[in-house]
């Protein structure tokens, strides 16, 4: 498969791929941080602050109707595009991290009690991470770790064990983001027979493969709209909506009430309970306008193309003898991370920066996996739709430039 | 004043806003809801007393608000009134579809031709729920 089969000429969508880094062309690298916008995304984001903004469900005014009206019509889009059963359970927050926060602390106080046993994996992200540490310093609730196997698969045998009781939740990512591998759905199938509720992060996976939240089964599912060539700062919470219903309110404020005295509150039905104060109405918009975008391509085609050029640069990185490659699992896509030998990753990353390759270095916000890889960082490469097999070739030829750069010294 | 305000406040509707029929409590009743719009602050109270056929035999309502649903609880008791409550979801279903712009089937609407006067609440999108807070207070109080 090849780009032209996503879209013609789709790179001239991407305004940011002009950027010259000194002298050279950018390559982006780095989706799996942050993706890349669409000059449609842009344009219609300046769109709505000149002719359609205002506050949104608070007034009758023309333009307050037609800002509610971009705003619902975002979550409309979103709940097709996940296949959720109904828009009451698409809930917008600022990100993956506060729909992850939101749910920790709520379902917290409506379900758990302490010593009560939460499951989370090895290779989370922090975001998936303290939400959960907070509940287990505050409440005493007990978290528990999936392993993993030597390419970055949940052990889901250990998983299997780790279940008691006491165990009420599953948290677990569904794409990793330093492995790139995705959650075998027995996973699901495991929690669903030991009666525990799942939550995936989706910050990975929203992106890069089908997501059919009904399919998938899941309790929860978080992702930021950021990584799916949307704005920053919108965030999507799903949950199905008898549980999301049964949750108390998380932040309070305006839009999330039904009725207040100076005695106390009743509080709105879904999704404004979970949506206290003026929302990220525009960047909700974006985000819809982003995922219109990626429709219009077809995520089944993007799928398969990413999965392309990830083995494509699996394959060609696997026969540079100084590249450890930290997965050779066939269940992944999009993302590689690596390490070049003796060279640490920050040198690696400046070095491809200076050739206009934008790669990301470090712990990846995963320090416990960055400890049992028994590595301090690593270099990891991640792609989107903008990306080419020819990018790759370059990126393989400036790797060896690099090697042999910091081998002289 | 423009057309639109025309079409959204006639005679009727104010007439209904500032005297509205049906107002008060059924004694007795059997069923009963409240609506609340948290976006302004409405509420209705409805009561009703409904027969062992199913028939409305009196229902009323209390309750604050604007012009548009107090005028439009006045007279969706007015057309309810004495009818089954078959023929009252159908009713709502084709109010529903007038006020939204979706009317293709009036049938009923025909029958109660007070309700086509908030034809003109379909202009005004956020103004929708002022004028159905009643129909959907009325529906939690029969499926209650």
């Amino acid at each position: 498969m090849e780009q032209q089969d996503l879209k013609s000429n789709i790179r001239a969508d991407f305004p940011a791929l002009n950027k010259k880094i000194l002298k050279n062309d950018l390559i982006y690298f780095d989706t799996a941080a942050s993706a890349q916008k669409p000059l449609i995304v842009i344009n219609e984001l300046s769109d709505f602050y000149s002719k359609h903004y205002s506050n949104v469900s608070r007034g009758v005014h023309t333009l307050c109707v037609e800002a509610t009206f971009k705003y619902e019509d975002a979550r409309k889009k979103i709940q097709k595009f996940i296949n959720a059963k109904s828009e009451n359970e698409i809930i917008f927050t600022k990100n993956a991290t506060e729909s992850i926060n939101l749910i920790a602390q709520t379902y917290c106080k409506k379900y758990l009690k302490p010593d009560d046993e939460i499951i989370l994996s090895v290779m989370e992200h922090h975001s998936n991470l303290l939400p959960w540490f907070f509940l287990r310093d505050n409440y005493g609730i007990v978290l528990k770790f999936i392993n993993i196997d030597a390419d970055g698969n949940l052990d889901l045998e250990h998983f299997e064990s780790l279940i008691t009781k006491k165990t009420k939740l599953v948290a677990v990512t569904h794409l990793s983001n330093v492995f790139g591998t995705i959650t075998d759905n027995k996973l699901v199938e495991i929690s669903r027979a030991n009666n525990l509720h799942i939550l995936l992060d989706g910050c990975q996976s929203i992106s890069h493969i089908k997501v059919d939240v009904q399919e998938l089964d899941c309790d929860f599912y978080v992702f930021s709209g950021h990584k799916i060539y949307g704005p920053s700062g919108i965030g999507v919470l799903y949950g199905k909506e008898d549980l999301l219903d049964e949750l108390p309110p998380f932040l309070g404020g305006g839009g999330m009430i039904n009725e207040v005295s100076l005695d106390g509150a009743t509080y709105a039905s879904l999704p404004n309970k979970f949506e206290a104060g003026t929302p990220p109405l525009v960047e909700a918009y974006g985000l819809g306008v982003a995922i219109d975008y990626v429709q219009n391509i077809g995520m089944e085609k993007i799928e398969l193309y990413e999965k392309m050029l990830t083995e494509y640069a699996d394959e060609k990185m696997s026969k540079l003898d100084f590249v450890n490659t930290y997965s050779k699992s066939n269940k992944k896509t999009s993302i590689i991370s690596f390490n070049l030998d003796d060279i640490h990753a920050h040198e690696v990353a400046s070095f491809l920066d200076v050739e206009g390759i934008a790669v990301r270095a470090g712990h990846h916000c995963c320090q416990p996996l960055m400890k049992i890889l028994d590595v301090v960082a690593t270099s990891r490469i991640s792609f989107g739709v903008y990306n080419t097999k020819s990018e790759i070739d370059y990126f393989v030829d400036a790797l060896v430039k690099c090697k042999n750069f910091f081998s002289v010294k | 004043m423009s057309d639109l305000l025309k079409e959204l406040y006639q005679e009727i509707i104010l007439d209904h806003g500032k005297t509205p029929r049906n107002f008060g409590e059924c004694e007795p009743f059997n069923k009963s809801a409240d609506g609340h719009n948290p976006l302004c602050g409405d509420k209705v109270h409805l009561t009703l007393m409904v027969d062992d056929q199913g028939i409305i035999k009196d229902i009323k309502f209390t309750g604050v608000g604007c012009a548009i649903s107090i005028a439009s609880t006045s007279l969706m008791t007015q057309s309810l009134k004495g009818k089954s409550l078959d023929y009252a979801n159908s009713l709502f279903q084709d109010f529903s579809n007038l006020i939204t712009g979706k009317g293709d089937k009036l049938d009923l609407i025909g029958e109660e031709d007070s309700l086509y006067s908030l034809k003109g609440v379909g202009a005004f999108p956020m103004r929708v729920k002022c004028a159905t807070l009643s129909w959907h207070a009325f529906k939690s109080a029969i499926n209650d």
